[in-house]
């Protein structure tokens, strides 16, 4: 049997875009295969359709606890904090999403093929390392992302309130995609390391608690030390740099921080990029947004995680 | 005829167990290979390596002149492999299985719709082509892996129990199919415990037990070595030591040994004897003149060709891991 020339069979001509788009989503065999199974049947709608009506009865009850405990809403001011407030709960809730949703799509994508008795038949074919873990990796991130971008007009009516600019909604995208990008990573790496798909989602789940509640937990026991240490005169501007910079690398690691810290230094400096903060001897230290830095480690984290589930799905047996 | 699947002193070795011993085999282009041999004897770990999926401790294995180890890719190129157990994925239709592995196979878009089709009428299930991978019989299941592997067109089958758990109609059917794909040029490389299987048709075996392979070659060249004799087997109603004196010392005539059949519900029973012969057809013709000339009551006269069992039971030992 051979395979039959198709020459005859050429796909009817369509717009070029769109043409590329669709080659670019199918030219990897794992993303098709496995959004074809996710978007299947009602079920990708219905998930679809209860999340947005929760995210909605949510957002609903903080607006009008809200409203409620402040009297002047009608007031410009006050409705742009409503605003803003409703802003930061949509984002929130989707931060918390990506940071437990996206270890659940993850942590099967390997060691599920493993544990279904299918990952032999893929490692005898031609399928590469990495069309096979990219492939895991955009087909999880696809999904989540289009749960992001299906609560986008849950977002946007903290524009009808006003208080909120367009960099914060770039800016919290950016936060989101990123943090989806890491966790979704660490999945992956974690599915390519163990046999078993539980012992993944475990230490998928225990690095994410780390990620998001690690910080809080090292804040509260550093911060006595700290107020210790900075109401005493005799600390120098370096050692005070110094603390300052080490709390800062603490809280760009943590995306609930980064998200706070951002928030607060575009309020109050109306700068999305830097700012300073003045020390006991008056020199302003610069410091940059913490958005910048936890984006650069989301993507650097993130890459060096799918590389070493390339190399271990890479390896043969031994 | 060149070596298409080629091993040479192909070892594995977990700890203290030594799971594939000093395997060197090798198989012809175009043939169909059984690769026969108990549980535990390390067929499935032979053919781990020989697909690239497991890294031998020492020795190599080529297939279609790659290196396994240094190499993969052109091996992998060059086989279609169905391990022993498989699994399929659910929320998948068939036309979506066989579509998914040949885009794996870096087949075109453009021809994968003709392919499939193609491949589903050669395992006959064009008519499941948009039910549910898991809702197939298990039957089934094994015919669409196989088409699976035929997705890329490869030289070589390597296919590790093609008939394990099905029923007689099925693994008829998969044989047949085994066939017709050998008549098309491919190289089948298979392992089962299912002697009857073998038998039937392939052209090379290959015997191992603990690891070791015991004897390989043509069921005939195996058969000649390992029992050089013809084996008659002549069934009497009757007087069968009569028959075994007139036997024994015969020229030509190795060994004469006597057995009963079981009497069966209405007939009286059987008596059977079988002769170690070494004589060409005409001094066996010659032979059965002499019983039925002394009046002796012969109901059958028969030789035992491919008696792969007793091969099978003399090369090896019963040793099972």
């Amino acid at each position: 049997m051979t395979t039959t020339d198709a020459v005859a069979t050429l796909p009817p001509a369509v717009p070029r875009a769109r043409r590329t788009l669709r080659q670019f989503l199918t030219s990897n065999p794992v993303v098709l295969k496995e959004l074809r199974g996710r978007m299947r049947g009602p079920r990708a709608f219905a998930v679809l359709t209860v999340y947005l009506l929760l995210m909605s009865a949510f957002v609903t009850l903080l607006y009008t606890v809200y409203v409620v405990s402040i009297n002047n809403v009608y007031n410009g001011a006050g409705s742009q904090v409503v605003g803003k407030f409703v802003f930061g709960a949509v984002v929130g809730i989707e931060l918390l999403l990506v940071c437990f949703i996206a270890p659940a799509f993850t942590a099967g994508a390997i060691s599920g093929e493993r544990e279904r008795q299918t990952y032999d038949l893929l490692q005898t074919t031609l399928l590469s390392a990495h069309a096979l873990v990219l492939g895991k990796l955009a087909s999880a991130l696809s999904y989540i992302f289009l749960l992001l971008i299906a609560a986008f007009p849950l977002q946007s009516l903290a524009f009808l309130l006003g208080g909120v600019a367009p960099e914060e909604v770039l800016i919290a995208s950016g936060l989101l995609v990123a943090t989806a990008f890491l966790f979704g990573a660490s999945g992956v790496f974690f599915s390519s390391l163990m046999r078993r798909t539980l012992g993944s989602t475990v230490l998928t789940y225990a690095f994410a608690l780390l990620a998001t509640l690690g910080l809080p937990l090292v804040l509260v026991a550093i911060l006595p030390l700290a107020n210790v240490f900075f109401y005493n005169a005799s600390v120098g501007p370096l050692a005070e740099a110094v603390l300052i910079y080490g709390v800062g690398v603490l809280i760009c690691i943590n995306p609930i921080a980064t998200a706070v810290a951002t928030e607060i230094i575009l309020v109050s400096n109306q700068s999305g990029f830097y700012f300073t903060v003045p020390l006991s001897n008056g020199f302003a230290l610069p410091l940059v947004s913490p958005w910048l830095p936890f984006m650069l480690f989301c993507f650097i984290l993130g890459s060096l995680m799918t590389l070493a589930s390339i190399l271990a799905v890479r390896r043969a047996e031994r | 005829m060149p070596a298409i699947i080629e091993t040479q002193h192909l070892t594995k070795r977990y700890g203290s167990l030594i799971a594939v011993n000093d395997l060197s085999l090798s198989v012809e282009q175009g043939a169909i290979y059984g690769f026969v041999g108990p549980n535990g004897a390390g067929k499935t770990t032979s053919m781990r390596m020989m697909t690239t999926l497991l890294q031998p401790t020492s020795g190599e294995a080529w297939v279609a002149g790659c290196s396994a180890t240094r190499d993969p890719r052109g091996v992998r190129r060059a086989i279609g492999y169905m391990p022993d157990f498989f699994g399929v994925y659910d929320d998948m239709k068939v036309w979506e299985y066989l579509d998914f592995f040949a885009a794996c196979y870096e087949i075109p878009e453009a021809t994968r719709t003709v392919l499939i089709n193609d491949l589903l009428a050669l395992v006959d299930l064009s008519h499941r082509r948009d039910d549910m991978v898991d809702t197939l019989s298990r039957g089934m299941k094994q015919r669409l892996c196989l088409a699976r592997t035929l997705a890329h067109d490869p030289q070589i089958l390597i296919l590790d129990e093609p008939a394990s758990g099905l029923d007689p109609r099925a693994r008829i059917e998969i044989r047949e199919l085994l066939l017709e794909l050998s008549r098309m040029g491919k190289t089948i490389f298979f392992s089962t415990h299912i002697l009857a299987d073998v038998a039937e048709i392939c052209t090379q075996v290959g015997i191992v037990e603990a690891g070791r392979l015991v004897a390989q070659g043509s069921l005939e060249e195996m058969q000649r070595r390992l029992r050089p004799h013809r084996r008659l087997t002549i069934t009497l109603l009757g007087r069968a030591e009569e028959a075994q004196a007139a036997l024994v010392g015969r020229e030509g005539v190795v060994e004469v040994r006597l057995a009963a059949e079981p009497a069966a519900a209405a007939a009286p029973a059987l008596q059977l004897v079988e002769v170690d012969f070494a004589g060409n057809d005409e001094a066996v013709s010659a032979l059965l003149r002499e019983l039925v000339g002394r009046g002796l009551p012969v109901l059958r006269f028969t030789e035992s060709v491919y008696d792969l069992e007793d091969v099978f039971m003399q090369a090896t030992k019963g040793i099972v891991s």
